[in-house]
């Protein structure tokens, strides 16, 4: 009798992508979740190219709240500008910035981290004095004076002002896990045979994070989204001329937009809870992935 | 034949009373509400103000300068003169006066037995205080303008050169005689000079003129003449008065007043569920809203006010307290521009779609209201982008980098800032039209600040002359003194545009003079005035409004009429909470 070969004995690295590929098959939601985010983005991007912007947001204000139909397909707001342009819009700006956070701050959360928790000591100390100092802040706050003062911000200075609160998180996490590693036998051992730390750090200990990693920024990604549609939301995000989806359902502050004219913050709402919702299954099913006890597949 | 043409008539009728919609021009409300009932006695009435911030509370005649607690202190009001319909002063009120042209002077006689809030007897000093604090070398309002140094003595007093007015004269315990440089028509609506408003001195005197502005007198226990009073303030959010059993017309029938500042995005959920007996400041902008409560009754009234735009044209002089012109100093000292940024702005859609009619496009700084002055063959601006783009380009003012946006006739880009108060959402959107409505004729107009001024810090940066401001969007309650003195003369602080010329400050003294006692005369010269404003621009008035006041069912009689408005100590109430709707 032939025993089947087993098609899935590879390198270290692609077998550990058949096991969360196993994971996703098992995991219905967290498939379907990921199916679907990568269509939706892709159309997002692209059909945000098609569409101009200035031509967008102008207001027709003799187009006041008109109901879905055949020239606004999903209706306009009370500037006569077209819902479905702001949405596609609106969700490719609220993609591009949380997908922008989540990079930078887990590029620095990342380094910051590993010297962290690869020296210890003193340099972990001092890091995690600063660390600490970030964390008392009232981050929300601050965003918002920053908000308001700088005077010609735009889509660059909201990320940059966001990352430098965001770090943080990131930071602590990978320092943790890295300085439980550093103790281990296999970093001695590159040690004493003579390896430089920063070789250490970059061929060793950082592979051995890259699961955590993984799971923490697309969980990250998740909270990115809510933090920019919420800040848009309470009037302290984007500009008012830049579509945004927290925008749109901040009209529904207006009693008679909430009650009346649900096409300009439904549409908005549903967007931002499946963004949400998607990624957050995606990075549960990635979650799970890392943890052998926790494995469906 | 006849069968044809009454059924025309009666196609015409009916497409008639059908075509009314709610874009109707022309809509009138009622002035006055009579609800049928039994009175209850006493009772709060429940006044909600419109208002986004919080209220300054400054509540002295003398020094308030915006007309939130101006709506506030009328409750209490300290005015001593009542006005006709007209608008002109009658001897029904705690004063009467006399005019004696040929010597320049007016006797003011007070009633007998007028009594303050905290009982103290009103007294001839009580009526001279008020010129001594505005003339004040200390003084910190806005009040000491060009009309006001009419009053002969006031402007040596002023320096400190007198230790009194020499023109104010206490005559006997109830009688008061005021001399002025000259008189004129104005005199009888409350200008020339003449204060209309009593400050208490038994309570006033200890303080300093320069820290009047904080003083508990003014922010926290104010005494009063009107027929209720303070009784408890909290900053900015309500104030609670009580009857003032003192009033002089008799003790209200009411206990007191509630008078709260209410948020705009939800007044008319308020309304509907019946927080409040009327709403002073409800804009027209949500007028749907409460098309479906049945609560209410809607008065309406045309209003004395008028949004405008106005530019910066020079800066105010602290010291000398004048106005000093300088149409170099600013990117939009040429008229040809300021003149095509009117013609630019699409008022009347933002007049029909946002405001339901309710507002129009203004074609002068006066209103309407004011019949005999109002000059209603004057074009104004209407919106037109075609001819600002002519005027424009005949001006010199060509996209030379093909950018989308003109250069200004020397070359150099052009970038004009444009401040706006913050207010609701439509605020923004109409701020944002207007945006786009320059841009669309090729001008580069950008927001101060990037973004809507919170209402105080607009009026700070637009008195201080900020020069991030090139041009602003305000309005005026013109109050019931049609005369541009006070808002347009040289000395007048409130001339935010800072535009002052000979020829204008000529008009202006034209319209308050002796020769304008011949109301045809006085007409032609409001007419010179409203043309000549027109054609120089300095401001550009955008719109006329008609002002909305909705009322609970449970207030038996209230009339918002200017002949006959309802007497604050005769309002009654049906029931001890206002309606709700169901």
């Amino acid at each position: 009798m032939r025993r089947k070969k087993k098609r899935y004995r590879k390198k270290g690295r692609a077998r550990g992508m058949q096991v969360v590929f196993r994971e996703f098959q098992k995991d219905r939601i967290a498939m379907t979740s990921f199916m679907l985010l990568v269509f939706f983005i892709l159309f997002v991007f692209i059909a945000s190219l098609f569409i101009d912007q200035e031509q967008l947001m102008r207001i027709n204000l003799y187009d006041r709240y008109s109901p879905p139909g055949e020239k606004y397909l999903l209706g306009a707001d009370q500037g006569g500008k077209d819902i479905l342009g702001q949405l596609i819009i609106g969700a490719r700006n609220s993609i591009f910035i949380a997908l922008a956070i989540t990079l930078i701050t887990g590029l620095i959360g990342i380094v910051v981290g590993l010297i962290c928790g690869y020296f210890g000591g003193w340099v972990d100390y001092i890091i995690m004095r600063i660390i600490d100092f970030f964390v008392t802040i009232p981050s929300l706050l601050f965003i918002i004076v920053f908000v308001t003062l700088v005077p010609k911000y735009s889509v660059t200075t909201f990320i940059l002002i966001m990352s430098l609160f965001l770090w943080t998180g990131t930071a602590r996490l990978v320092r943790s896990k890295a300085l439980s590693e550093s103790k281990r036998d296999y970093v001695s051992a590159s040690k004493t045979l003579g390896t430089g730390d920063f070789a250490i750090i970059r061929r060793e200990v950082a592979p051995n994070l890259s699961s955590l990693l993984i799971v923490e920024m697309t969980l990250n990604f998740a909270g990115n989204v809510g933090i920019e549609t919420g800040l848009s939301y309470l009037g302290f995000g984007l500009p008012p001329t830049t579509p945004s989806l927290g925008t749109l359902v901040s009209y529904a502050n207006n009693p008679a937009v909430l009650q009346q004219y649900w096409w300009v913050w439904l549409p908005a709402s549903l967007l931002i809870l499946f963004m949400m919702l998607a990624i957050n299954y995606i990075g549960q099913a990635l979650r799970r992935s890392v943890d052998v006890k926790q494995r469906l597949g | 034949m006849r069968r044809i043409i009454s059924l025309c008539i009666a196609v015409l009728l009916i497409t008639a009373l059908t075509g009314s919609n709610a874009f109707s021009k022309n809509v009138t409300l009622p002035t006055s509400v009579t609800n049928e009932g039994t009175p209850i006695k006493g009772g709060i009435l429940k006044v909600g103000i419109v208002k986004d911030e919080p209220f300054q509370g400054v509540f002295l005649a003398e020094l308030y300068e915006n007309r939130y607690d101006g709506a506030i202190m009328s409750y209490a009001s300290n005015a001593i003169f009542e006005m006709d319909g007209d608008f002109l002063i009658n001897d029904e009120g705690i004063a009467s006066m006399d005019v004696n042209q040929k010597e320049n002077k007016v006797t003011i006689t007070i009633r007998e037995g007028v009594r303050w809030s905290d009982g103290e007897p009103l007294k001839i000093e009580d009526l001279i205080l008020p010129y001594e604090i505005i003339a004040h070398p200390d003084y910190t309002g806005v009040r000491y303008d060009t009309e006001f140094k009419n009053i002969i003595g006031v402007e040596e007093y002023h320096e400190g050169k007198a230790k009194t007015i020499s023109g104010i004269r206490k005559i006997d315990e109830r009688t008061l005689e005021i001399r002025f440089k000259k008189l004129s028509p104005a005199i009888f609506s409350g200008g020339d000079g003449l204060w209309t408003y009593a400050a208490p001195s038994h309570q006033l005197k200890g303080i300093p003129v320069k820290k009047l502005i904080e003083s508990d007198a003014v922010r926290k226990n104010p005494v009063t003449l009107g027929p209720f009073k303070f009784h408890k303030i909290v900053p900015g959010e309500s104030v609670q008065f009580v009857k003032n059993p003192y009033y002089w017309k008799g003790e209200p029938k009411l206990d007191g007043v509630f008078v709260e500042v209410v948020p705009s995005s939800s007044v008319s959920v308020a309304i509907g569920s019946g927080k409040y007996d009327i709403v002073s400041g409800f804009t027209a902008t949500k007028w749907p809203e409460i098309q479906k409560y049945d609560n209410i009754e809607i008065l309406g009234r045309p209003e004395l006010y008028y949004s405008y735009l106005g530019f910066k044209l020079g800066k105010w002089d602290p010291k000398k307290r004048e106005v000093v012109t300088d149409l170099n100093s600013t990117p939009v000292g040429d008229q040809a521009l300021r003149q095509a940024m009117g013609y630019a702005l699409d008022v009347e859609a933002v007049s029909e779609v946002l405001f339901f009619n309710f507002r129009q496009r203004a074609n002068s700084l006066i209103p309407p209201a004011f019949k005999t002055y109002h000059d209603a063959t004057l074009k104004g601006y209407t919106y037109n982008p075609e001819k600002a783009k002519k005027i424009l380009d005949k001006a010199g003012y060509i996209d030379i980098d093909g950018d989308g946006f003109r250069e200004d006739p020397k070359g150099n880009k052009l970038e004009i800032k444009f401040a706006t108060m913050a207010g609701d959402t439509i605020q923004d959107e109409i701020a944002a039209y207007y945006l786009q409505n320059w841009r669309d004729v090729g001008l580069n107009v950008t927001l101060t600040t990037g973004r809507p001024i919170e209402v105080n810090a607009f009026y700070d940066k637009v008195e201080a002359d900020d020069p991030e401001i090139h041009v602003f969007m305000a309005a005026w309650g013109t109050g019931t003194n049609p005369s541009p003195s006070g808002l347009y003369g040289k000395s007048d602080a409130f001339n935010f545009s800072r535009f002052t010329s000979e020829f204008l400050e000529e008009t202006i003294q034209k319209i308050d003079s002796p020769e304008a006692f011949d109301q045809s005369y006085r007409a032609e010269q409001f007419r010179i005035w409203q043309q000549y404003m027109a054609e120089k621009a300095p401001v550009i008035p955008l719109q006329f409004s008609y002002e909305i006041v909705p009322v609970n069912k449970r207030v038996k009689n209230y009339s918002i009429d200017f002949e006959n408005p309802t007497e604050l100590h005769e309002i009654e109430l049906l029931a001890k909470e206002p309606i709700k709707s169901k």
